[in-house]
């Protein structure tokens, strides 16, 4: 008997849609009132949904800028112009797209920052960790493609530059600078490289990276510390306190629906912020990009100052590899983590490191703001 | 935070946002949309217009929505008003309005007359009434009809109105947007200044000043500015374009429309010749130099500009020194019978004495209606190419031309001329000079050289009293009011002070010796690889001509 003879088992519209998608209902309710920890009631546990927000919002207001952005180098900037001074709500859709990039940077580190001092990165989630890190990698590379696109002489001028790290990059730093800017410099055919990255594949490349992100996340769970507190009181032979603390059933709540009202809230005052950015400080448009005149001040996007300083320490090249071999322990930290831990027993690394990395990118920021002044 | 206080929460900020996004709408409502057709205000009468030529000439209506004119409630009929009795009375098939057909400077003058009065006494609107209306080349030599749309398309900017009115202000203000940065563009005062007879858009794009300005795109839309906004500033533009230093205020001078207003020299005419009273205002030519140094004096020192400016000067008064001369052998060879006339006289004897049928009356019309103006226009603005090729070689080269006309015909002085091999035999006329530069000492370009000092006596080395001889005439065309008093006297400081002046008080610099050295054995190069260099076998011709050549 073939499944089209099968009477329909339920009546509605669960019976309908449950024969022609069988996977029973139950299971996306379960999926979303699994249990999770308890001290991700706490709002600074809460900050991984947020990135995924913005970047929906940008997703859908990049398609909108898509509409009137053209990537010729000789009407980009114009079209870019006229989004911000004649298309109806233009002004507002290029502001939400230009601050959420930057709230997006902000709530991955963010994010990252608390995966980071709270150690949640440990065995058996090292790959999602290296995902993450891969993602914070995408979302900057976003944030660069797209600067580049508006081509006024500040993007101009920072796309040049930032393509030039290129060319130190031993042996084939000349042919990737070649093929990146489609030229000896930035020119048309450097545009029509950047846009189609900056609307296509990154897109993709980031989407796959989030749901891999997000299976994995659901697939280990995050991280129970209140169970990692009680393993450590044991190692250290002392019991649990005995008010119930970091007991198994007290300290689990369901994920839906009250980590997603937590959520909820995270992503409203972040809307909120957003929506207020753009009319506080609404997108501006600097004179057209000018190959023949260097401003006295070039400079990249305030979130490349920790690099763009880190640069101007040291002799490019040595500049340069300190970067990759910083960005590789970065990748690899998880490793690193259990390798230290396994030679000295000390678990803590993380924490002091993870704050000495913040507050160091956080002085490069000023110092480099205020160098600049 | 409990569950039911997180909803409640949730609730509050989406009322917030959805507040904020009122806000927005707020802002999007207030924007000013540039570009975008501003708020039109038109009369209930112009309205009508508006609605019919919306589809029937839809470009003139939008030009005219993107205009001033249209933000400020100046509508068709303010411009197009008509009384019975005007010569361009219309009434349109479709309107119940009669209209003027053609708007002319009276009706500008109604708002912009300060524009109009300068205009009218200016040389743009007497182009039509001066002798291009009896210009013989138009006259005699060309159909009428041709020039019609050749050089009266042009002149027409002074187009002579049967209401009395003087000037097309459109030439410049194209309607129907009368935009200000079309007005300012220098390819609005090249669409008629270009070409072989007045290089001028060329000349300012060969200019530093025409390549500064270019370099930045972004230059063209500061040239939208409004005058009045600037008054007693500096204009927001960076690099000057010809109204910069022929019409735009500065922070002392005031803008004008009266193009004669800051010109010392008439030098599209045949002769070099100091501008009257008749034009620019009823300035005198001092007056009128006074106005340009103002103008330069915005960017740069008065030690530059005047010295740039005596120096141009100088060369235009040279031209006339060599128009001169070229005039005198058509009138030899007139004289001797050796060519004709047209039968027109004039009394600035530039070529209408000779007519254009003959080889060097055609040659004399080129001498001073191209190439000499190019000469004396590119030395005064900036186009050393003009100054050079397009001018003083042209120049030489046709009264060479006509010289050798002459002794192929067989005027005796030219023959001799010909036939003589001194090298000093160009410099046919008497020299004016100036002692140095405006750029700057150059310790080699007038260095001695014993190779040329020795056999040529026409330049300042090559004779001891050449500097003496160049003071006479100099002085002789200040006495005449061709020189200011003050350019007389930078003129002496700089003869004092000559050797400075062109460098021979000081050494050579070991770079340059380098140069010369790298120089000659270029040149030992050129000799080793071409001028003595030969392949094994001749070539096809001379095996012809071997067969040929008398035995």
């Amino acid at each position: 008997m073939s499944i089209e003879s099968t009477p329909q088992t339920k009546k509605g519209w669960r019976g309908w849609l449950g024969e022609r998608f069988p996977i029973d209902v139950k299971v996306y309710e379960e999926l979303a009132k699994e249990p999770i920890p308890k001290h991700m009631e706490r709002w600074w546990f809460a900050l991984g949904g947020t990135p995924l927000l913005l970047f929906a919002i940008q997703a859908i207001t990049g398609i909108l800028l898509t509409w009137y952005y053209v990537p010729r180098p000789d009407v980009a900037y114009e079209s870019v112009q006229r989004i911000t001074t004649q298309i109806p709500y233009g002004w507002w859709v290029r502001g939400i797209h230009q601050w959420g990039s930057q709230l997006m940077i902000i709530t991955v580190v963010l994010h990252m920052l608390r995966t980071f001092t709270t150690g949640a990165y440990r065995r058996p989630r090292e790959l999602n960790w290296m995902i993450g890190t891969g993602l914070l990698v995408i979302t900057l590379s976003f944030a660069f493609t797209g600067y580049a696109l508006v081509n006024d002489q500040l993007s101009y001028w920072a796309t040049t530059v930032g393509t030039n790290m290129f060319a130190e990059i031993p042996i084939v730093g000349p042919i990737i600078l070649q093929m990146i800017r489609g030229g000896m410099v930035v020119t048309a055919d450097t545009m029509t490289r950047l846009y189609p990255l900056h609307i296509g594949a990154l897109p993709t490349i980031i989407v796959t990276f989030i749901v891999l992100h997000v299976i994995l996340i659901r697939f280990l769970g995050v991280t129970d510390l209140d169970k990692r507190e009680r393993e450590r009181l044991a190692r250290a032979g002392k019991s649990a306190p005995a008010n119930g603390k970091h007991e198994r059933e007290a300290s689990h709540f369901p994920f839906f629906p009250d980590h997603m009202m937590t959520e909820l809230v995270i992503g409203m005052g972040v809307l909120i912020i957003l929506v207020n950015l753009t009319i506080l400080f609404p997108p501006t448009l600097g004179p057209h990009a000018n190959p023949a005149e260097t401003p006295s001040h070039i400079k990249p996007e305030w979130y490349f100052y920790p690099v763009f300083r880190w640069l101007k320490l040291f002799p490019l090249q040595l500049g340069l590899a300190g970067l990759g071999i910083g960005a590789a322990c970065f990748v690899l930290w998880p490793f690193i983590d259990a390798f230290i831990e396994k030679r000295t027993g000390n678990r803590d690394v993380n924490v002091y490191l993870g704050f000495l990395v913040a507050v160091g990118a956080f002085v490069f920021i000023l110092w480099e703001l205020f160098a600049l002044q | 935070m409990s569950l039911n206080l997180k909803a409640l929460v949730v609730i509050v900020l989406a009322i917030l946002l959805l507040a904020t996004f009122t806000v927005v709408a707020y802002v999007e409502g207030a924007q000013k949309r540039v570009g975008a057709p501003p708020p039109a205000v038109a009369s209930a009468e112009a309205q009508q217009c508006i609605d019919c030529h919306t589809n029937r000439t839809p470009g003139m209506v939008s030009q005219w929505r993107e205009s001033l004119h249209a933000e400020k409630g100046v509508d068709c009929l303010s411009c197009h008003k008509v009384a019975k009795d005007d010569f361009d009375y219309f009434q349109c098939p479709g309107a119940s309005i009669p209209i003027a057909s053609h708007p002319t400077p009276k009706d500008c003058k109604e708002c912009h007359e300060k524009a109009v009065v300068e205009f009218s006494r200016s040389k743009h609107a007497g182009l039509n009434a001066q002798k291009f209306a009896t210009s013989p080349d138009r006259l005699v030599f060309e159909p009428t009809i041709s020039t019609q749309h050749g050089c009266q398309q042009c002149h027409n900017i002074g187009h002579v109105w049967p209401d009395q009115s003087v000037g097309e202000c459109d030439a410049c203000h194209a309607k129907h947007t009368f935009s200000l940065q079309v007005a300012r563009n220098p390819q609005t005062c090249g669409e008629c200044h270009l070409g072989p007879d007045h290089s001028h858009i060329e000349q300012w794009v060969e200019s530093k000043h025409g390549n500064v300005f270019m370099s930045n795109p972004d230059n063209y839309k500061k040239l939208g500015y409004r005058a009045k906004d600037y008054v007693g500033k500096p204009a927001p533009v960076p690099a000057p374009t010809c109204t910069t230093c022929h019409m735009d205020a500065t922070v002392t001078l005031p803008a004008t429309h009266d193009v004669g207003e800051r010109l010392a020299w008439e030098s599209q005419s045949p002769w070099s010749v100091r501008t009257t009273e008749a034009w620019g205002g009823g300035l005198s030519w001092q007056q009128k130099r006074d106005n340009m140094e103002n103008t330069c004096s915005q960017c740069h020192a008065p030690n530059f500009y005047q010295r740039y400016l005596l120096s141009g000067d100088v060369a235009s008064l040279q031209y006339n020194e060599i128009f001169r001369e070229g005039r005198r052998w058509l009138g030899e060879m007139n004289k001797a019978g050796l060519i004709g006339t047209a039968g027109v006289k004039d009394s600035l004897g530039a070529f209408q004495a000779f007519g254009y049928d003959e080889a060097p009356e055609e040659q004399i019309y080129h001498f001073w209606h191209h190439q000499g103006r190019l000469y004396r226009q590119g030395a005064l603005m900036m186009a050393a190419d003009y100054t050079q090729w397009h001018g003083i070689w042209e120049v030489q080269r046709s009264l060479v031309e006509i010289i050798r006309s002459a002794s192929e015909a067989g005027l005796p002085e030219a023959k001799a001329w010909m036939k003589s091999d001194n090298p000093s035999k160009y410099m046919l006329y008497p020299l004016l000079d100036v002692p140095g530069t405006a750029w700057g000492i150059d310790t080699i370009a007038f260095r001695k050289s014993p190779e040329y000092t020795t056999r040529i006596l026409m330049n300042r080395d090559g004779n001891a009293d050449y500097w003496e001889k160049v003071k006479g005439n100099v002085e002789a065309a200040y006495k005449n009011n061709l020189l200011s008093a003050k350019q007389w006297e930078m003129w002496q400081k700089m003869y004092a002070n000559r050797d400075k002046e062109l460098g021979n008080a000081y050494p050579l610099s070991p770079e340059i010796q380098k140069a010369m050295d790298g120089e000659k054995r270029d040149n030992a190069a050129a000799t080793n690889q071409a001028v003595e260099f030969k392949v094994p076998n001749g070539s096809v011709w001379s095996a012809i001509w071997d067969a040929l050549k008398p035995k």
